[in-house]
């Protein structure tokens, strides 16, 4: 691989901490599910302050490149125990250069015979990594990579052009704080023509509620559903930080990975730091960036619950609060007002014993005289049912809140 | 200490008798051959019959890995293991796009029944006991040796061997699935009923922790998410409405022998007792062979390390010391090369040979259950007989075994371990030979095997023959009954024989199942 960048970079970095703004995407090609190492990795450089991007089994080359691209990584790292590291690799490296990514450093781990070493690193195989590797040697050995400072006034000419990369690259420095006065300014300034017409479009939607309740799965179904549909989409994932070290093991992707590779389907990843109230900074930003590049309809994950639910509300288009049966989660939310706040309430794991009488404990809730509407979904992302009726949800005037125009959503 | 007990578990520096104090001889530990079996499963032990020598194997085609069964045999080896390449263990044939760079690499690539008539080209199917590992697609697998074994004309009630058919482990930890869990099981299910019947000398499932020690765990997670597995089987398999000795003497399992010695005795006796106590006492087996925990053991092929590979045979062998202490009846030693590629024929030979030594020269064999009564290990096995029980009540907090997986526990708890483990030998407080010590800096590089890169060509091509050659008629009939039966809820069994008679691909039986059962999405993962 070679050094070079497309973009104007390389001051090497040095201070504090080196590896907290690395990015790396990991993931497994071809059919073998052997995780442990990969999931050991992952952990460890996450403990090492990176910000790790896992993307699970089972993954297309095209998909990972896809992976690389959409999350702005500086790394790849392949795990690979099936002996197949000569068919796949090749691949691996075609898919990043067909995207432009051939700066991207890979890296391999798993076992890898000698004597085909030289013909990995003939096609820019960065290190190899065999079994007795310590996560310490792998995360020295990444963090010899150059920080990268762009252009700002370059970076937004390629993005007008619909270079994907760009669009990537201004979401990391949205995320970063970077030139946010003058990414604002250009954003406001090369709105829409239609915006004023359209400023009642539902395009971003949050969703929020408990970890371990199936936001990303429940999202990765609504994504299926939208592109059968006909419209592009961008999803905003937010997964927390480590508030000691700075890393991130961000997961989410993993449960979204079934609709990828998809032009009209982009993932980002992002850290949320501890009191930040459950939503990376900025995300309003990140939101338009993503309107502008031509996605239809940005849907925001929000890493748990939190005061920053409140703070989505106000620039999302609708909230969607998801639950999961025999949780506390309804009386939970009733004290903390969110069922004030969200417009559509999601019963999700609907196949749970359980679902029936949450849903009917809600609406009784929700049907209080004076209690702001908001509609009431069951859903399995498991059995994949109720998707299309939470879309009618969130896209139907009749459950929206007084005084709101109907939802239309242009698609691409 | 490699592995502990349990997490952050400690071992004593002495043990004596004030450890036993609430162990009951009769109770607990008992004569060999008897309940609750804790010291061995037969009264004579290896003085009666030594383990058998099994080594798991396969590459290439089945022409290929035929020749590599009758090298083995020619070894002395007294049982056979069939090792599956990546696309079948996932069931898809040779010629899917996603099988490209990976037919034949770690295992042998079969496509129909006739690719299992060369496999076991003239080995004799009623003589020589045939294991398989194969999960997902177990049932087709299954279902294409009795064809082929029926076409040659051998008898299905002197068939012996053991199919893997142990879904469940791979939710928990080595992800080769197809179909969501509760059709899964539902597979392995209709295996044991019809064996149950129809080929009565058949292991019909290798309860396996193996691999979820290879995913990390420890010791007591192995003992106790298998057996929970096992349990699991056990109660669907009751659903079905056959009695529980009709076919709890055929279910077997298959353990890790991993470095620490007395911990994986202890894990084997604790095995043994644990179910011993299950069966009889909380599911009402009266006939003995339902009580008895019969195992298959295999050296940690997470321990190997590829500084250094020769060092391998060191560790193999006191692994396999521990799984002959323990009491196992069958084990595969594995190759000091096989951290750099699949083994070649010289490493084979001498893994073979270190169970050899251990049965002729070392004098282990020679009295039943040489360690019993150890105050240690003892000890160790009635803690860990409770710490297993621990978990099993953590598993019915979540509602059972199903709820367990989809709450994500079994993963949980494994990647945890697995993390804890790489952290403390990062640390250096575990020490690994020729790695974080005893570091040697110009190592000797040993050979490895390469497998031909024109065995996918081969596959595919004959596969393309085979399938000019047949009925078209007879496939889309065979395979119609297939879905029409899963569909209905009947045993998959006698469909799936008659298609693999039609030569029915294994990628076409399993789209065919999948057209009915789902798929397994990566959202669960």
């Amino acid at each position: 691989m070679t050094t070079t960048t497309d973009s104007p970079t390389t001051t090497p970095t040095t201070g504090d901490k080196p590896t907290a703004h690395v990015r790396i995407v990991l993931a497994k090609v071809g059919l073998d599910g052997h995780d442990r190492g990969i999931k050991v990795v992952a952990r460890g450089l996450r403990d090492a302050g990176f910000h790790v991007i896992y993307g699970g089994i089972w993954q297309s080359p095209a998909a990972v490149a896809q992976a690389v691209l959409d999350e702005d990584a500086q790394w790849l790292g392949i795990s690979l125990l099936n002996g197949a590291h000569l068919t796949l690799i090749p691949q691996v490296v075609e898919a990043l250069r067909q995207r432009g990514l051939l700066d991207v450093r890979l890296v391999l781990g798993g076992i890898v015979p000698p004597r085909d070493i030289p013909a990995l690193t003939e096609i820019g195989v960065a290190a190899i990594f065999g079994p007795g590797t310590s996560v310490a040697e792998i995360a020295a050995s990444l963090q010899s990579t150059s920080a990268r400072i762009t252009n700002v006034a370059e970076l937004l000419v390629s993005f007008r052009q619909r270079d994907r990369r760009s669009l990537s690259r201004l979401l990391t420095m949205i995320a970063a704080g970077q030139q946010l006065g003058d990414i604002r300014d250009w954003l406001h300034a090369n709105r829409p023509a239609n915006d004023a017409s359209a400023k009642n479009n539902f395009r971003t939607i949050a969703f929020t509620g408990n970890g371990g309740v199936g936001k990303s799965s429940l999202i990765a179904r609504l994504v299926a559903e939208l592109r059968s549909q006909g419209y592009t989409v961008a999803v905003l994932s937010c997964d927390p930080q480590s508030p000691i070290t700075g890393g991130a093991l961000l997961g989410d992707r993993i449960r979204m990975s079934d609709c990828l590779p998809d032009e009209g389907v982009f993932i980002r990843s992002l850290p949320v730091t501890s009191g930040s109230q459950g939503i990376a900074s900025n995300l309003d930003l990140m939101s338009q960036a993503l309107e502008r590049f031509g996605f239809d309809i940005v849907l925001i994950e929000t890493a748990g619950t939190g005061q920053g639910d409140i703070a989505v509300r106000n620039f999302a288009d609708a909230l969607v609060l998801v639950m999961q049966p025999e949780s506390g989660d309804s009386i939970q939310w009733e004290k903390a007002g969110l069922l004030e706040i969200a417009d559509v309430i999601v019963v999700h794991k609907s196949d749970l014993p359980g679902a029936e009488r949450m849903e009917s404990e809600l609406r009784e809730q929700l049907s209080l005289p004076g209690h702001h509407p908001a509609a009431l979904i069951r859903v399995s992302a498991a059995k994949n049912t109720g998707i299309p009726e939470l879309w009618e949800a969130i896209s139907h005037p009749s459950f929206h809140r007084v005084g709101t125009a109907p939802r239309v959503f242009p698609k691409a | 200490m490699p592995t502990s007990i349990k997490p952050n578990g400690q071992i004593a520096g002495h043990y004596g008798p004030g450890e036993l104090a609430t162990v009951v001889f009769e109770r607990d530990i008992g004569e060999a051959g008897h309940y609750p079996f804790t010291r061995g499963v037969h009264a004579d032990m290896y003085r009666g019959r030594l383990w058998t020598m099994r080594q798991f194997a396969g590459f290439g085609t089945a022409r290929e890995t035929n020749k590599r069964f009758r090298f083995l045999l020619d070894q002395g080896q007294s049982g056979l293991s069939t090792a599956f390449d990546l696309p079948t263990l996932m069931g898809l044939d040779s010629d899917d796009s996603r099988s490209v760079g990976e037919v034949g690499r770690l295992g042998v690539a079969v496509d129909t029944v006739d690719d299992f008539h060369t496999l076991f080209e003239t080995i004799d199917l009623e003589q020589i006991s045939v294991s398989m590992t194969i999960n997902a697609p177990a049932a087709i697998v299954m279902a294409f040796y009795l064809a082929a074994a029926q076409e040659r004309g051998f008898d299905w009630k002197k068939l012996r061997g053991t199919i893997q058919n142990d879904i469940l482990k791979e939710f928990h930890a080595q992800n080769e699935i197809v179909f969501p869990p509760e059709p899964s099981v539902r597979l392995v299910v209709d295996l044991i009923e019809f064996c149950a019947r129809y080929v009565p000398q058949w292991n019909t499932v290798s309860i396996s922790g193996y691999h979820i020690r290879e995913a990390g765990s420890t010791a007591v997670q192995e003992l106790a998410f298998t057996l929970a597995d096992g349990l699991h089987y056990v109660d669907e398999t009751l659903r079905r409405g056959l009695p529980i000795d009709s076919f709890a003497p055929r279910l077997s399992f298959f353990f890790n022998a991993h470095n620490d010695l007395f911990e994986e005795i202890a894990k084997y006796r604790a095995a043994r007792r644990l179910w011993a106590e299950l069966m009889r006492e909380t599911y009402g087996a009266t006939d003995p062979a339902s009580w008895k925990l019969r195992f298959h053991a295999q050296t940690a092929g997470c321990s190997l390390q590829d500084r250094q590979p020769e060092v391998n045979l060191i560790r193999v062998a006191y692994q396999a010391l521990a799984a002959v202490l323990g009491g196992c009846q069958s084990l595969h030693t594995n190759s000091m090369d096989e951290t750099l590629a699949l083994p070649t024929e010289h490493a084979v030979t001498l893994a073979l040979r270190t169970q050899q030594v251990l049965a002729y020269e070392t004098g282990v064999t020679k009295t039943v259950d040489p360690i019993g009564g150890s105050y240690f290990v003892e000890s160790l096995t009635q803690q860990m007989h409770d710490d297993a029980e621990g978990y099993f009540e953590r598993i019915r907090s979540y509602g059972g075994m199903l709820g367990a997986i989809d709450a994500g526990f079994f993963r949980r708890e494994i990647a945890e371990s697995a993390y804890q483990y790489q952290r403390s030998v990062d640390q250096d407080d575990n020490v690994i030979v020729g790695v974080n010590r005893f570091v040697q800096p110009d190592e000797v590089r040993v050979e490895t095997l390469q497998v031909d890169a024109s065995v996918e060509n081969t596959q595919v091509e004959s596969l393309r023959c085979i399938k000019s050659a047949r009925s078209a008629s007879d496939v889309l009939r065979t395979l119609a009954e297939v879905r029409q039966v899963a569909a209905a809820g009947g045993n998959t069994f006698p469909a799936l024989i008659e298609a693999a008679k039609a030569r029915v691909t294994i990628g076409e039986l399993v789209k065919g199942l999948a057209d009915v059962f789902g798929r397994q999405s990566l959202h669960e993962q």
